[in-house]
């Protein structure tokens, strides 16, 4: 896999393929008093250059914490134990770790010091980020223009009117009307979309090649959550950045995505493309999760199928599969005893399951035994 | 008012147009029984927000949140109100319970008795009494229940405050309360830190039901809520309300929960609606550019459907300053010079079809398919 990352040829074709970010079997652990929480427990998966990556899954499923352990920025008592981060950087000749390949290099972010100079670089340079609130995420005391400018001395290390000019061109540039006017505001005066615009033009103040963007409109109401989702596809398309998307609103991902990662409770529990997922959903989980959205398109008043029970306490995580207490499908003797690993699915080109309906646990696993479960 | 005397009165008569016409009540509610009197006659509502400046916090404004709002509901109907922040729907729901005085306006309730009383101008103390026909339940399951009292006495309170039965058959009833809502009934002595937050909104509606309303106003209910508790709490809603007759209004910014829910909805803009209709009718075919446009907005949640959305330019109007005439003229792609003039009324344009659009009657808009 890793040796698949160096060999990046030129062309746009063979570099869309290769993923820029591989997350490979990543756990990041809280060590409370009470018990050890497994935010992410063995998560995988590739984020590919200038496509869009959805995580989706309810509270507690660890989608937020695997992209503070990407930027190296979770806190305290919760650190990552193990696993890799593979992030391509672009520039040539850098003291990287991992083995370098020609005009790229791979580094292991687990590898780095959250606090090093090159994490730093790669914080904000390489990877832009947009979180939730951007009224929570912007200093209340400084001027947003104040704000952008010191990122973009700190990563570009421009002059200060040069920095202004910059994060005036990149107001503008996200759709921020009378950029030279706003450049000067504060948070607090601007709109809730004008805030979340401001937000996308400091991520975006260096260039980066991956945007993550954590539940970038969950607090935006509908029509500028359209706005923004479209701008984001406009700064794509433009930019060629790669996107991972962290939602829990499975609309937003059908809209944005190119491949989904679906997680529950720490785990990677189904991959794919967004089709395969929206439409030949493998895992009872992703399958339960898709039939209980309120759609818009549902006859009205009609009563929704739910998915049972409720998300466990962290600190009451199920042995085995962690869905089985609420899989209406579960296999007594196995689901309750094993932990399923993420497997290719049959016939479905990129989609993978962690579940033993469809792929037996080792042992009783054997090739044909696991095309028999897949086509239960 | 925006356009001096002359736009006060348009939107004055507006009102009382509404009243004459019977009201902005739908088609036949589903099922329930027909009863010419609605439970909740709601006319020219207005809550206006002084702002003040300076040091002497002289009034230099005023924010209409709710601006000149009518409608009807009736008994065993679910009314949602939507919109966007700051579109007053919340604030309207304040009034009707009277957690804010409104400015003006008439909001007559049918009681228990057969009685009808304004609660826009009833004095506090004659409130109390009514507590007990309408309740609320909240949007945040977690800073809506008191951490520091057990099941019992968050769920009692009401039966407590009211003075409804003993100890022992408050006991009783908070025991059949937690069943109905689907809790056990040994819960009662624990605290809500050990709930989810499902089970927390399932708490909260117990509390709400404990003195038998007629009317219950829910805020949100599911916003705060995972995806699969959400459908547990909607589907909650809907058998508690064909098992006990209930009436709700529903506040809530998410279509796709209020198409799951709704008889009816009034879709609000700065302070004021726009459109109500029939849940049906106003999602398939939408007859005000607002409504439309929110439909379209809507991420679907199927790869396939990526369509062509209508994304409105701009931010929704500031109530403190709202532009003339249509205060959605700005944003609407269909605005003739009529619209930036004159606000429009809100007109009967089919049988229980109401829209506040002076090209109403001649757009053809996009709606969602079933």
């Amino acid at each position: 896999m890793t040796g698949a990352l160096v060999t990046a040829a030129p062309g746009a074709e063979a570099a869309a393929a290769v993923p820029i970010l591989a997350v490979r079997d990543l756990r990041t652990y809280f060590f409370a008093d009470e018990g050890t929480v497994r935010a992410v427990d063995g998560a995988s998966f590739e984020l590919r250059d200038q496509a869009t990556l959805g995580i989706v899954g309810e509270s507690g499923c660890g989608k937020s914490v695997t992209a503070r352990s990407i930027l190296r920025i979770v806190e305290r008592p919760g650190r990552i134990v193990s696993g890799q981060i593979l992030l391509r950087r672009a520039v040539a000749g850098a003291p990287a770790e991992g083995r370098s390949g020609p005009g790229a290099a791979v580094v292991d972010l687990v590898r780095l010091d959250a606090g090093s100079r090159e994490m730093r670089q790669i914080r904000g340079g390489d990877i832009g980020l947009v979180f939730q609130e951007p009224m929570t995420s912007f200093s209340p005391v400084h001027t947003v223009g104040n704000q952008m400018v010191e990122t973009i001395r700190l990563h570009l290390g421009l002059g200060r009117a040069a920095a202004r000019a910059r994060a005036i061109d990149l107001l503008h540039q996200v759709g921020v009307p009378r950029p030279e006017r706003r450049v000067d505001e504060y948070a607090f005066q601007l709109s809730g979309g004008l805030r979340q615009r401001a937000m996308i033009a400091t991520a975006l103040a260096c260039g980066p090649r991956i945007l993550i963007a954590d539940e970038p409109t969950t607090a935006l109401d509908v029509t500028t959550q359209a706005q923004i989702l479209d701008l984001l596809r406009q700064l794509q398309a433009r930019e060629g950045m790669a996107i991972m998307l962290i939602t829990h609103n499975l609309g937003v991902v059908a809209e944005m995505c190119d491949e989904v990662v679906v997680m529950y409770l720490g785990r990677v529990v189904e991959r794919g493309p967004v089709d395969a997922i929206f439409h030949a959903p493998r895992h009872p989980y992703t399958q339960a999760l898709l039939r209980s959205i309120p759609s818009i398109h549902a006859p009205v008043r009609t009563k929704l199928p739910t998915v049972a029970g409720s998300i466990p306490h962290p600190h009451n995580r199920p042995a085995g599969c962690p869905f089985h207490p609420r899989c209406a499908h579960w296999i007594r003797g196995t689901c309750e005893r094993h932990e399923p690993v993420l497997q290719p699915v049959d016939g479905a080109a990129g989609q993978q399951v962690a579940c033993f309906l469809h792929h037996p646990p080792a042992g009783a696993g054997t090739p044909a035994a696991a095309a028999a479960g897949a086509a239960r | 008012m925006t356009g001096g005397p002359g736009a006060a009165g348009t939107a004055t008569g507006a009102g009382a147009a509404v009243g004459a016409a019977g009201g902005p009540v739908g088609g036949a509610p589903r099922g329930a029984s027909v009863d010419d009197e609605p439970l909740l006659r709601v006319r020219g509502l207005r809550k206006h927000f002084p702002i003040r400046r300076g040091v002497l916090r002289g009034l230099v404004g005023q924010v209409r949140a709710v601006d000149d709002v009518s409608f009807d509901l009736r008994r065993g109907e679910t009314l949602s109100l939507v919109g966007e922040s700051g579109c007053g729907k919340t604030t309207t729901a304040r009034c009707i319970l009277r957690a804010l005085a409104p400015t003006a306006g008439e909001i007559r309730f049918r009681r228990a008795d057969g009685s009808t009383v304004d609660l826009a101008t009833l004095p506090k103390r004659r409130l109390r009494p009514l507590r007990r026909e309408m309740q609320m339940i909240f949007q945040d399951p977690y800073s809506s229940l008191n951490p520091r009292k057990t099941l019992l006495e968050i769920v009692g309170e009401p039966l407590r405050v009211h003075g409804v039965g003993g100890r022992k058959e408050r006991v009783d009833r908070v025991a059949a309360l937690l069943r109905m809502v689907g809790l056990r009934p040994e819960y009662l002595r624990r605290f809500p830190h050990a709930f989810s937050g499902g089970q927390r909104q399932r708490i909260g509606i117990a509390r709400a039901l404990a003195l038998s309303p007629s009317l219950v106003v829910a805020d949100e209910p599911v916003s705060a809520l995972d995806v699969s508790v959400q459908a547990q709490i909607l589907n909650l809603m809907l058998d508690l309300q064909a098992e006990l007759g209930l009436t709700y209004l529903f506040v809530a910014h998410d279509l796709s929960v209020v198409k799951h829910v709704s008889d009816r909805v009034a879709v609000m803009y700065v302070g004021r609606i726009v459109e109500v209709a029939g849940t049906e009718p106003l999602f398939r075919a939408p007859r005000h550019p607002y409504t439309e446009a929110l439909l379209s907005a809507v991420p679907k949640p199927d790869p396939r459907l990526r369509s062509q959305r209508i994304v409105l330019e701009g931010d929704v109007a500031d109530p403190g300053s709202p532009p003339p005439g249509c205060y959605f003229h700005p944003r609407c792609r269909y605005a003739i010079p009529a619209c930036r003039a004159e606000a429009p009324r809100l007109d009967a344009i089919a049988p229980g079809h109401w829209v506040a659009c002076h090209r109403a009657r001649e757009l053809t808009l996009r709606g969602v398919d079933a």
